[in-house]
């Protein structure tokens, strides 16, 4: 039962740090007026369409304009704009949650609904898509070569690796993918300049999936050359510390094969750490994929968020920041399980 | 300890770069002044006569024909003469090395101050060719006093006045009639209105004009003056190239080189600052909860435990987005969002540190818990915060270069950041225009990797197990 309890309590808490966040959120926006503003458009989205609808009925242009202007007295009243912003604070904690935040000011998605719940879910797969491979790729490759580092501290590759991780942190994920372009698209062209599938798309989905992949390899490469010169340096450090622990020798002098050392004796006790650094990483991440997705145009919430900053969408911006939050505490629980199951010491 | 710092080559690299970006931006700081971002960086009147998305002038060592460098030729002393009747001529010259294949893409005069107390002085410009042939291009007369405006009139003071040379049609006369005197050659004036510069810098040779005639070429401003005490502030000659200076310029005509000189200080500051603050705020938390324990300590914990647990990005682009971006509220959000880390870190240090023997040891000679805290604790943390702290400077550096990307950064201050986003906002990549993209983001990289080198060369400090030899 130690695995289950100590999740669930992992889980509370994550969950209270996403109210924390969204209840901090809405107090801002209700302070500085954003949420009137917010409500107000919703407003204004409603009255028009109930202009277009009863002007069939009603022909009189000043009994039409009467009875819009009662609607939208009783609009605003509904929507508890005639009293202060903090009496709104549930109800506006509600639409956030489900993403009730009316229209965005000036996109649309692909199938042309501009409901701020509409385009968040549309680019909300292609994240995932992006953040999870990159991810994943990341953590692999760092084990792997860290590793393998971890036994040759003070070798020439070790020197190369400590300057490696020292400019992949230096680089800004959002410049590499500048100059990628530059290079691969500008110069070379052998990868296109961005977005997720030709225009138009192919029809056939092998030639969909190629598509995609002759898309996606760019963006990918970019983020795994952010994260993974620290994801390499932590392995190796951990492992290395690990590496010369007493029942690492012992085993040694055992005789067991290095392989089994490696990996059984050495791996095993590291992982966690290494687990730690990835979790560590997740916000990172996050934010990597917003910059990876402007430069890049990938179809992402990222790109959106980029989009919804420079047209001022009050709405969208909202609704998305509350999206990452959620899909960072989902992840990071995600990653969680794994840590607790690695390493059995955390279980309550 | 500086001993164990200063014997890998990591950190003297770092110390060296740091040196260098330090005294950039001194120089930056001196040779500017603090209101030049919002007055001539992002005034695009400031920049008219640069040339526009123009590469660096080095690229002419690369390539088979030469391309015109922008030149903006500046006032010298001039030459006073007399006249008997009382007027004063002052000349003044600007002599030109033309050795370029391409012709300037335009020609005009700039005119600032000029001051007159009797009649307004009389401008000329004339053309001295490299092969001895001259030709008056233009002469006007400065504007007359209006109504009841005293002596000295000032005209052109708040912006120069500039001519275009190339499209006034007076010059396109002058010039056809100075080719048919001098080379016997006839064009009319609105055929040569069509590209002036040719026939200015042209080669007359087979009666084209169709290739510049290389060589010393010397323009010859005069200002006719009725009075003493006229004066004239500026005078320059601007010759629109298609490459500028050490770093090219951007779409509106920017000096890029400038731009990133000026980003430096900004740079470091907000870096430095930003870090140096986190670092402080972070490490006294973490030393006061370890220690003291109890109700501090558990108002702490959690705070850290949430703020460290957030996706920084999205929220401090959504803060910065409602608070307006200036440069104190950048350093502010990243103060916020930045100091729980350090507070973790230093907490776990303090709580294992206060069971050491030496530790029990002052407390049973009464020393007060501050003394323990900064003579026995403190010490034995300082490299350990030092390197965390310098490890934060990039960090740093690369939030606030993200956040100007994303069109966040403060209006008023020029960043390599916002240089970037209004590169990448106008195509510059699609359009291949890498001297606008390239220099920005290696001085980020540069000065992020300066700090990211001097924390590694800190590492061997603060981890024993780290050190060689």
């Amino acid at each position: 039962m130690g695995l289950a309890r100590t999740l669930a309590i992992r889980a509370v808490n994550l969950i209270l740090v996403l109210l924390l966040v969204l209840f901090l959120v809405v107090v801002i926006i209700g302070a500085t007026g954003t949420s009137d503003k917010i409500l107000m458009s919703i407003v204004r989205q409603e009255v028009s369409t109930y202009r277009q609808a009863i002007s069939r009925t009603i022909t009189d242009p000043e009994a039409l304009e009467k009875a819009v202007e009662t609607y939208r007295q009783e609009l605003i009243k509904a929507y508890g704009l005639d009293k202060p912003w903090y009496t709104r604070i549930g109800d506006m904690f509600r639409r956030i949650i489900f993403l009730d935040l009316g229209v965005s000011k000036s996109l649309q998605t692909f199938s042309g609904s501009n409901k701020v719940v509409d385009l968040i879910m549309e680019r909300l797969p292609n994240t995932i898509l992006l953040v999870t491979t990159a991810t994943v790729l990341s953590f692999i490759i760092g084990l792997l070569v860290g590793v393998k580092l971890a036994t040759a501290i003070g070798s020439k590759l070790d020197r190369a690796l400590t300057y490696f991780s020292a400019i992949s942190y230096a680089l800004p994920t959002w410049w590499t993918g500048i100059i990628f372009i530059l290079i691969f698209y500008f110069y070379l062209r052998i990868f296109p300049p961005g977005g997720m599938y030709s225009i138009p798309p192919p029809e056939d989905a092998l030639a969909r999936f190629l598509d995609l992949l002759w898309h996606v390899t760019l963006p990918i490469i970019v983020l795994v050359l952010a994260t993974v010169g620290s994801n390499i340096y932590v392995t190796r450090t951990v492992v290395m510390n690990i590496a010369q622990e007493d029942f690492v020798l012992a085993a040694r002098a055992k005789g067991l094969p290095e392989r089994i050392v490696r990996w059984r004796y050495i791996a095993r006790v590291a992982a966690p750490p290494i687990l730690t650094q990835l979790i560590l990483g997740l916000a990172g991440s996050i934010g990597g994929a917003i910059l990876t997705e402007t430069v890049f145009g990938w179809p992402g919430m990222g790109l959106l968020f980029y989009q919804a900053i420079i047209s001022g969408d009050e709405a969208l911006i909202l609704g998305l920041v509350y999206v990452f939050t959620l899909v960072y505490v989902i992840a990071r629980f995600v990653l969680e399980i794994f840590y607790v199951m690695l390493d059995p010491r955390v279980r309550i | 300890m500086l001993q164990v710092f200063f014997s890998s080559s990591v950190s003297k690299l770092g110390v060296a770069l740091l040196i260098v970006l330090l005294a950039f931006s001194i120089y930056a700081l001196v040779a500017f002044p603090p209101d030049y971002g919002k007055l001539v960086w992002n005034n695009p009147k400031a920049w008219e006569n640069y040339p526009k998305s123009a590469p660096p002038s080095w690229v002419n060592f690369f390539t088979q024909s030469k391309l015109f460098e922008h030149k903006i030729l500046e006032t010298r002393e001039p030459v006073v003469f007399r006249a008997p009747d009382g007027t004063i001529k002052k000349l003044y010259y600007f002599d030109l090395d033309y050795d370029t294949d391409e012709f300037p893409k335009f020609f005009s005069m700039s005119l600032r101050d000029v001051r007159y107390w009797k009649s307004p002085p009389i401008i000329a410009l004339k053309l001295l060719r490299p092969d001895g042939k001259a030709v008056e291009l233009t002469s006007f007369i400065v504007s007359s006093p209006r109504e009841g405006e005293k002596p000295p009139y000032l005209r052109y003071g708040e912006e120069p006045f500039i001519l275009k040379i190339d499209s006034d049609v007076n010059v396109w006369r002058s010039i056809s009639s100075f080719l048919k005197e001098s080379y016997g050659l006839s064009f009319s004036p609105s055929e040569i209105g069509r590209n002036p510069e040719r026939f200015i810098f042209g080669s007359p040779i087979e009666g084209n004009f169709s290739s510049p005639l290389k060589g010393r070429y010397r323009f010859e401003v005069s200002v006719t003056a009725y009075d003493d005490r006229d004066s004239v502030g500026d005078i320059s000659l601007i010759l629109g190239g298609s490459v500028y200076g050490l770093l090219g310029t951007d779409v509106i005509g920017r000096d890029i080189a400038i731009g990133v000189l000026l980003g430096f200080p900004t740079s470091l500051f907000i870096g430095i600052i930003t870090s140096v603050i986190v670092t402080l705020i972070g490490c006294l938390l973490g030393i006061i909860g370890g220690y003291f324990g109890g109700k501090i300590d558990e108002i702490t914990q959690r705070t850290s435990d949430i703020v460290y647990n957030l996706p920084l990005l999205p929220l401090t682009i959504f803060l910065i987005f409602l608070m307006g971006s200036s440069i104190w509220n950048i350093v502010l959000l990243l103060i916020i969002f930045g100091w729980p880390g350090l507070t973790i870190v230093t907490r776990s240090i303090t709580l294992q540190l206060k069971e050491a023997q030496y530790i029990e040891a002052a407390k049973s000679f009464g020393s007060s818990p501050w003394r323990i805290i900064f003579r026995h604790m403190l010490p034995q943390v300082m490299p350990f915060i030092v390197a965390q702290m310098i490890f934060y400077v990039p960090t740093f550096i690369l939030l606030e270069a993200a956040l100007s990307f994303l069109g966040l950064g403060d209006p008023s201050l020029p960043t390599w950041g916002q240089m970037l986003e209004l590169g990448f906002r106008n195509g510059a990549i699609y359009l291949g225009l890498w001297w606008w993209i390239i220099p920005p983001g290696v001085m980020i990289v540069l000065t992020a990797f300066t700090f990211v080198l001097i924390a590694l060369g800190m590492e061997p400090v603060v981890n024993p197990r780290l050190r060689t030899g």
